[in-house]
């Protein structure tokens, strides 16, 4: 069942959330994409707590490839070069990326 | 006062270590850290087994210009720039982190291989904080990439969005689709 599985994967998510926060803070914060106040929040919060958050039957993490047409110029690759995995991370991390 | 100066150089023995191991030159560390260059000269040799390489560091921005460099100059240093300036991290320890995750984007790719070395990175760092590069966005793909600093950037396109003609037809490239090819042809077969 998909509820189940969103679920899960909600889940997933907060706890490897914490683990990455924890491994190292700034990298967490810039590979989730979250500010410092909600960092501090996330760490705090108690499995009991991660597991009512999670369970819910919609995401509760958003798409950041918001904009269909960026998206289309991402994934396009006429000359086969296979840089499609490097332009998407160069442009989730470009400073109009941010909000 | 004696007891805080140990714990500052055992900081910075440290960082030193971190820095080679990621593959800093000498010149880099002699700039980065306190410590006196025989004393760096004896870490480089204790971690990496050999003298350190003598002779001058690249200075040239050009090379960030030819057309994957520039794709992965631009990939750190866009990493460095939001670990700096939106999380907040201290100038080198936001470029250690950049290019850890420079490195372990790089290694998700289908060939792996860093085209950015850590003193290359480094002396990015150096030439945006000289404003002799600066940042453009693609019009295309709003994605940021490195460029010479004053440069017109209205109407900028990526090179990834607009590869020049030759981009990427290196030899190595040229005999990995030939394999693939040849992959593909035994599989119809």
């Amino acid at each position: 069942m998909a509820a189940v599985e969103i679920q899960e994967l909600n889940l997933a998510y907060l706890m490897l959330a914490q683990r990455l926060l924890d491994q190292d803070r700034e990298m967490g914060m810039f590979q989730l994409h979250i500010t410092e106040s909600m960092a501090d929040l996330l760490l705090s919060l108690s499995s009991r707590q991660l597991s009512q958050l999670a369970g819910i039957n919609q995401f509760l993490f958003q798409f950041r490839l918001n904009d269909s047409d960026q998206l289309k110029t991402l994934l396009e690759d006429e000359r086969g070069q296979g840089l499609t995995r490097t332009h998407a991370a160069l442009v989730l991390s470009s400073s109009t990326a941010q909000g | 006062m004696s007891e805080k100066s140990l714990v500052y150089e055992m900081q910075q023995v440290q960082l030193a270590i971190e820095l080679i191991e990621l593959g800093a030159r000498l010149q880099v560390l002699e700039t980065e850290t306190d410590l006196s260059r025989g004393r760096l000269v004896r870490l480089y040799k204790e971690i990496r087994g050999l003298s350190p390489p003598k002779g001058m560091l690249p200075f040239s921005t050009d090379w960030f210009m030819t057309w994957r460099p520039n794709i992965n100059a631009s990939l750190f240093y866009n990493f460095y720039r939001q670990l700096t300036a939106i999380q907040g991290c201290k100038r080198l320890d936001g470029f250690v982190k950049a290019y850890r995750l420079y490195r372990e984007q790089v290694s998700l790719e289908e060939d792996g291989e860093p085209v950015l070395d850590m003193t290359r990175a480094w002396t990015l760092v150096r030439f945006f904080e000289s404003r002799l590069l600066e940042l453009a966005e693609c019009r295309s793909c709003q994605g940021s990439f490195v460029v010479h600093a004053y440069t017109p950037s209205k109407g900028f396109v990526c090179g990834i969005c607009r590869p020049p003609s030759r981009a990427g037809k290196t030899r190595k490239n040229q005999q990995r689709q030939e394999k693939y090819a040849c992959l593909a042809s035994k599989g119809t077969n």
